[in-house]
């Protein structure tokens, strides 16, 4: 077993105080961006 | 008054009905044929397949909630398609045959005005020797049942390694062109922190096995994403996660037969290799369902409607990888020989893969096949759905939405551990699915900013508030429809 994530980056990743704030975050951004509209990709002379 | 009939009631079935029934008059009929008496939350599977949910809490009858939403539930397959009606019929219909007790092998000629194919895939388990879930120790999660049987071998296994035995654990994908790698991520990732919980995990040796060439390949031709403050690329991230975990990889493989506890698998360079299992849940080859098709004369019309999948608005002429383009892919979903007919979701036939194809030394292919996911599967249905009210309501043909996978963004949240403290997440947000190396050439065909992966605790609890939003959405609950696909 190789450890990549330290163990500061694994505090951050569970620390449910930091997590409920990127929850947030998260969740509005990721509505932005799949809610936030889609089309066609073919322009139409 | 017209009549509207969908084919299937998964995520993209159902949420067509849903929508065309809250927005046209009573007067308007929509119907729905599934043979499927429930409807089912997919991508709560990987939670049933590790013990975490019981089935019945990511599944509900459709036949009550049809009843009292006024859609109309024929609990059948359908088995053929008349787009022309036929001698008898002047209708165009689908002949539908019933699945229940009471009409078991019954037939009938289901007429419509508009018709909606969201039948989804075939799970082709059959295209992998011994690939059939519950024996060979391979299981599936699929479907629920399917995830109710793996957790009953995990268990199993689980209970044996508690007493001593050392077991090999194999997950990934169980054919050359299988697709949905992100399901069988989120169920390894999942599997790995069970063990850990039932304080097991030094007892078992977990390996990744799949098709993509690299990891984090997941059939989108991988993609470059922010991480933090971090430009990583999506193989980069995998591997960290896996390495972090101890989990072993094969990668370019080709699984192509299963024996008990044994996955025989070609690799790219052309090796034939053998890998042990005492668990194994690997994800089948997905196929169209292999209707027929005929005219008004009964003449077969099959390859007017189907390319395995149903054909649309795409470019289907046959090019190399390097002439793929973003506007190959369907925005309308629309048939072009039938045009009162649809196939938003996975029922459409894609017009090439994303990843790139790639052929072992022997001349086998081994590369995904384009995902699937249920975000653009309810968006597709939506915008179908949207276009046949507004063709209704006008009296004339209207196509004004348009949703190309190349010109829309999909969130994959991969659950990497239940718990509501001890839980993770990977969320992944990716747009457009299919890269757009027009717009973005520096970075794969993705815009960055809204390309981007973060890993922990806000993930697990993302999904569970998906989970519990897409169910409340299904069973049309009040303001249902503010929640978008």
């Amino acid at each position: 077993m190789t450890q990549r994530i330290s163990k500061y980056q694994r505090f951050k990743m569970m620390n449910p105080i930091i997590q409920f704030f990127k929850f947030i975050y998260l969740s509005i951004k990721i509505m932005i961006i799949v809610a936030g509209g889609h089309g066609g990709t073919r322009k139409v002379d | 008054m017209s009549k509207i009939v969908i084919l299937g009631a998964g995520i993209s079935g159902h949420v067509a009905a849903s929508h065309l029934r809250r927005k046209l008059a009573k007067k308007h009929q929509v119907v729905v044929v599934s043979p499927n008496s429930n409807y089912q939350w997919i991508p709560s599977n990987i939670w049933v397949g590790i013990g975490k949910m019981k089935s019945e809490k990511i599944r509900f009858p459709l036949a009550p909630l049809y009843k009292k939403k006024g859609i109309e539930f024929k609990q059948a397959k359908a088995i053929s398609f008349f787009p022309e009606g036929d001698k008898t019929e002047q209708k165009p219909y689908v002949l539908a045959e019933y699945v229940t007790e009471e009409n078991k092998g019954k037939q009938e000629k289901v007429t419509y005005d508009y018709l909606i194919n969201a039948t989804g895939p075939k799970l082709n388990f059959e295209a992998t020797e011994g690939l059939t879930p519950g024996k060979n120790k391979t299981y599936s999660v699929c479907t629920y049942t399917h995830a109710d049987y793996a957790w009953e071998g995990l268990n199993t296994l689980i209970q044996e390694m508690k007493q001593g035995k050392k077991a090999k654990i194999l997950i990934g994908t169980g054919h050359a062109k299988s697709t949905c790698q992100g399901a069988a991520f989120e169920y390894i990732l999942n599997v790995e922190q069970e063990l850990h919980k039932h304080h097991v995990r030094d007892m078992a040796e977990i390996t990744w096995i799949a098709n993509e060439h690299q990891l984090g390949d997941f059939g989108m031709d991988g993609m470059l994403l922010s991480y933090g403050s971090m430009t990583m690329k999506s193989n980069e991230m995998v591997e960290m996660i896996f390495e972090d975990r101890d989990i072993k990889w094969i990668i370019g493989a080709g699984v192509n037969k299963i024996e008990d506890g044994l996955a025989y698998y070609e690799t790219l360079g052309g090796e034939y290799k053998t890998e042990t299992y005492d668990f194994a849940m690997l994800i089948p080859a997905f196929a169209g369902h292999g209707f027929k098709a005929f005219d008004k004369n009964e003449n077969d019309i099959t390859e007017k409607l189907f390319k395995g999948f149903m054909i649309v608005d795409a470019d289907y002429t046959p090019k190399p990888y390097e002439e793929w383009s973003v506007k190959d892919w369907p925005e309308t979903y629309q048939n072009p020989n039938y045009k009162n007919i649809f196939a938003p979701g996975i029922a459409f036939a894609p017009p090439h893969a994303i990843s790139k194809p790639r052929k072992s030394k022997n001349g086998t292919d081994i590369s995904p096949s384009p995902p699937r996911t249920g975000m653009p599967s309810g968006i597709t249905a939506k915008l179908v759905a949207d276009n046949i009210i507004d063709s209704i309501k006008n009296g004339k043909d209207s196509l004004h939405h348009k949703g190309s996978l190349g010109n829309m963004g999909a969130a994959c949240i991969a659950s990497a551990g239940y718990g509501m403290m001890t839980g993770s997440g990977v969320s992944i947000t990716t747009y457009p699915i299919v890269p757009d190396y027009e717009k973005y050439p520096k970075t794969q065909g993705r815009k960055l900013g809204k390309t981007f992966g973060e890993i922990g605790l806000a993930g697990h609890w993302l999904k569970l508030a998906l989970h519990h939003a897409f169910i409340y959405k299904a069973k049309m609950r009040p303001f249902w429809w503010l929640i978008p696909e």
